[in-house]
C-alpha cells in the first residue's frame, strides 16, 4: 500500500488538526513528539505527515506532493489553487473583511477607494474587481495591517477579523464582509481518484467528529 | 548589455540526450497506437491568429497566450492547444464527403500558466479527434483510444473518469438559477466545495429533490453504480438524456473489456467551456495533474462556420514522462552501437567496415581522435556503445564486446 501524505499548517491550526486526525484513528504520536524530523509517519495506517507554512500547504497539495492538506480558507482564497475542498472543519473561525476609519461607515457605495493595504493581495484584488468594479492600488504588508489607514498609507484594509477588538481600539470599523473563514480539508484532484477509498474513509471519520 | 544570453526563458527547457531519446520513443509508441486504430496524422501551424482562440465565448484565457504581431499588425498567438486549430480545419479545409474523419497530432503547445509539477510553458501534446460523428459509439471509441494510448506509454495503473456536462446544464435549467449563479455553482462543484454549493442553493427556492441532488453533485463520483442511485423523476429531460448517454457509452466500453479502467464523476464540470457532452480525464500515480483530458465539443466547429459533431482528447507527453519517471518505468537506454578505431595505415579498411555496419542498420561510428586501444575502449564505454573494433596496419583486427 502507498503512503498517503498529509500536509498540516504550522501555527494555530496545528493542534486542532492533530486532534481530528487522532480522532479519526491515526497515530500522531510522532507528530506530537516535538521531533526535528520534517516528515513523520504512522506506519500502521501508512500515513505520513508534515508541517508547512500555511501558504505552502495548498501548493504541496496541488502538485501532489501531499495528498491531503489542512489549511485556512483565507489561504485557499489567496492562493487560488486547483484543489478539492472537501470539508469545513469549523475551527479557527473568523471573517475576511474590509475595514477602515469610522467616517467611511455607511457610505461605501458612494466613495471611491484608491488604496488598500492587506496581507491578502489576491483576495483584495478579487473583491474590488468583482464586487466593486474598482481598480485599486494594493499595498502588500506582512503584519499589523490596521496601522496603514491610521498613518495615511491606505484608505482601507482587507484583513481577517476575529473579535474586532484590534479594530475597535484603533478607531476602525468593519465596512464590508468578504468571506467566512475557517479551517478546511483539501485533497489533490488526482489523489481523490487514485486513493478514493482510503481518502473517503478518512473524510467520513473526520466528518463524524464535527457533528 | 547581454544579460540573458546564458538562459532559456521561463517554462521552456532543453531536452538532452537520454530524456530526448526516451521522449521520441514514447511519441513513436503513441503514433503507432493511433495509426493502428485508423487515425491519420496531421500538422497545424505553431502560430495562429489570435482570433482563432479568442472568439466571443473566450475559448482560452487571454492572459495565458503568448501573443505577438505579424508584419501587418495582426495579433498572432503561439497555439495554446491543437484541438481548436483542428476544429478550424474541419470547418474550412475538409469536404463534406470526407466525414467522418479520425485524425491525430503530436506537437508542441504554449501557455503562460503556472509552472511546476510537470507543467511547462512549452509542452508536447498528443491527441486525436473524431470529426463528424455524433454517436455514443464515437465517444466510446475516443475513450477507448485514450485507454489504449495510456497503455502504449507503459503506464499500467491508471483511471479514466467520465462526466457529462449536459447533466449539470440540465439540472441548472430545472433549478431556475441565474446565469452568473450557475457559473458560481459550477466553480464550487468543480472544487468539490460542499459548503459553498449549499450557501448558493439556500438563497433559492429550488425543489427539495433537485436541491438535494445538486448538493450531492460534488460527491457523485465513483463506480457506475452511482448512476443507478439517481431518480429520473426530478431532473428534467436534458439531464436524463445525459445519464442515458453516459450509460450507453459505459455499455460499449464494457463490450470492449475496458470498463475496469473507467469510473464516473458527475461533478466533473471543468472550466474548458467548449465541451457539450461527455468529458473525461485520465489519472495515474506520481503526478498531481491529469495526464489527459477530452470530451465531446459539438459547438466548437460551428464557431468556424460548419455544423459538425466532434469528440476527442489530448494527452500531455511531459506529464506522462514524469509519471513514468516517478513510477520507475523509465527503462535504462540499451547498449548498442560499435566504435571503430585504427592504427595508421588501416584507415581505409576501418572506414569500409564502419560503412558496412551502417548499411546493415547497425549503429557504428569511426574514431577521429586516434589515441589507441585503451582510450578507444574507454570512450566507447562512456558513450554506452556495445562493442569496439580496432584495425591494425598488418590487416588484423581486434573485437571487444563491452
Amino acid at each position: 500500500m502507498r503512503y498517503i501524505t498529509i500536509a498540516l499548517s504550522k501555527g494555530r491550526l496545528t493542534e486542532l488538526s492533530i486532534d481530528l486526525l487522532e480522532g479519526a484513528g491515526l497515530d500522531c504520536s510522532e507528530l506530537k513528539s516535538n521531533s526535528r524530523k520534517l516528515i513523520l509517519s504512522d506506519h500502521k495506517n501508512k500515513v505520513r505527515f508534515f508541517l508547512a507554512k500555511p501558504a505552502d500547504v495548498p501548493v504541496y497539495v496541488e502538485y501532489g506532493a501531499a495528498d491531503i492538506g489542512i489549511v485556512g480558507k483565507d489561504t485557499l482564497l489567496e492562493e487560488g489553487r486547483d484543489l478539492y475542498e472537501v470539508l469545513n472543519l469549523g475551527f479557527a473561525k473568523c471573517k475576511m473583511c474590509v475595514a477602515g476609519p469610522k467616517a467611511l461607515e455607511g457610505c461605501m457605495d458612494t466613495v471611491q477607494i484608491s488604496r488598500v493595504a492587506t496581507k491578502y493581495p489576491e483576495i483584495a484584488r478579487m473583491y474590488f474587481r468583482r464586487k466593486r468594479k474598482e481598480s485599486v492600488e494594493i499595498i502588500k504588508l506582512s503584519g499589523s495591517v490596521e496601522l496603514a489607514p491610521l498613518v495615511g498609507l491606505s484608505d482601507v484594509i482587507v484583513d481577517l477579523v476575529e473579535t474586532g477588538r484590534t479594530l475597535k481600539e484603533n478607531g476602525l470599523v468593519v465596512l464590508d464582509h468578504i468571506a467566512d473563514i475557517s479551517a478546511r480539508m483539501v485533497v489533490n484532484r488526482v489523489s481523490m481518484k487514485m486513493e478514493n477509498e482510503r481518502i473517503t474513509k478518512l473524510i467520513q471519520a473526520i466528518r463524524a467528529q464535527l457533528k | 548589455m547581454k544579460k540573458w544570453n546564458l538562459y532559456t526563458p521561463e517554462g521552456v527547457q532543453d531536452i538532452l540526450f537520454t530524456p530526448c531519446a526516451f521522449k521520441r520513443e514514447l511519441e513513436s509508441k503513441i503514433r503507432n497506437a493511433f495509426r493502428l486504430n485508423g487515425y491519420m496524422e496531421l500538422e497545424t501551424p505553431t502560430i495562429e491568429f489570435y482570433d482563432v482562440f479568442a472568439g466571443d465565448s473566450g475559448l482560452m484565457r487571454q492572459e495565458s497566450m503568448y501573443k505577438f504581431c505579424d508584419s501587418k499588425g495582426r495579433l498572432l498567438v503561439l497555439r495554446p492547444d491543437i484541438t481548436v486549430p483542428v476544429a478550424r480545419i474541419a470547418a474550412t479545409k475538409l469536404k463534406d464527403k470526407d466525414f467522418p474523419v479520425k485524425c491525430f497530432y503530436i506537437g508542441n503547445t504554449f501557455s503562460f500558466d503556472e509552472l511546476g509539477g510537470g507543467k511547462q510553458n512549452e509542452f508536447t501534446q498528443a491527441g486525436c479527434e473524431i470529426l463528424g460523428a455524433n454517436s455514443p459509439e464515437a465517444d466510446a471509441e475516443v475513450v477507448a483510444m485514450a485507454i489504449n494510448t495510456i497503455k502504449a506509454t507503459g503506464i499500467e495503473e491508471f483511471q479514466i473518469d467520465i462526466g457529462q456536462v449536459d447533466f449539470f446544464k440540465g439540472l441548472m435549467e430545472e433549478s431556475g438559477l441565474k446565469k452568473d449563479e450557475i457559473e458560481e455553482v459550477r466553480e464550487l462543484i468543480d472544487l468539490k466545495d460542499f459548503v459553498g454549493v449549499e450557501q448558493v442553493m439556500d438563497r433559492h427556492n429550488v425543489k427539495t429533490e433537485l436541491k438535494t441532488l445538486i448538493l450531492d453533485l460534488p460527491k457523485l463520483f465513483g463506480s457506475k453504480d452511482i448512476l443507478e442511485t439517481i431518480n429520473y423523476n426530478h431532473i428534467g429531460k436534458r439531464a436524463a438524456n445525459a445519464l442515458d448517454n453516459i450509460k450507453t457509452i459505459l455499455d460499449i466500453l464494457a463490450d470492449r473489456n475496458l470498463d475496469k479502467y473507467v469510473s464516473i464523476d458527475l461533478g466533473m464540470v471543468q472550466s474548458m467551456n467548449y465541451y457539450t457532452g461527455i468529458v473525461f480525464r485520465g489519472y495515474t500515480y506520481g503526478v498531481g495533474f491529469p495526464i489527459l483530458s477530452g470530451g465531446r465539443y459539438d459547438t466548437l466547429v460551428s464557431k468556424f462556420g460548419r455544423n459538425l459533431g466532434a469528440t476527442g482528447f489530448s494527452m500531455g507527453i511531459n506529464m506522462v514522462m514524469m509519471a513514468l519517471e516517478r513510477q520507475k518505468k523509465l527503462s535504462n537506454p540499451v547498449k548498442e552501437g560499435c566504435f571503430i578505431s585504427y592504427e595508421e595505415g588501416a584507415r581505409k579498411k576501418a572506414l569500409e567496415y564502419c560503412q558496412k555496419l551502417i548499411d546493415k542498420g547497425i549503429p557504428a561510428q569511426i574514431d577521429f581522435m586516434l589515441k589507441g586501444v585503451d582510450e578507444g575502449i574507454e570512450y566507447a564505454q562512456r558513450k554506452g556503445l556495445s562493442s569496439f573494433v580496432y584495425f591494425y596496419t598488418d590487416g588484423s583486427r581486434k573485437e571487444i564486446s563491452l
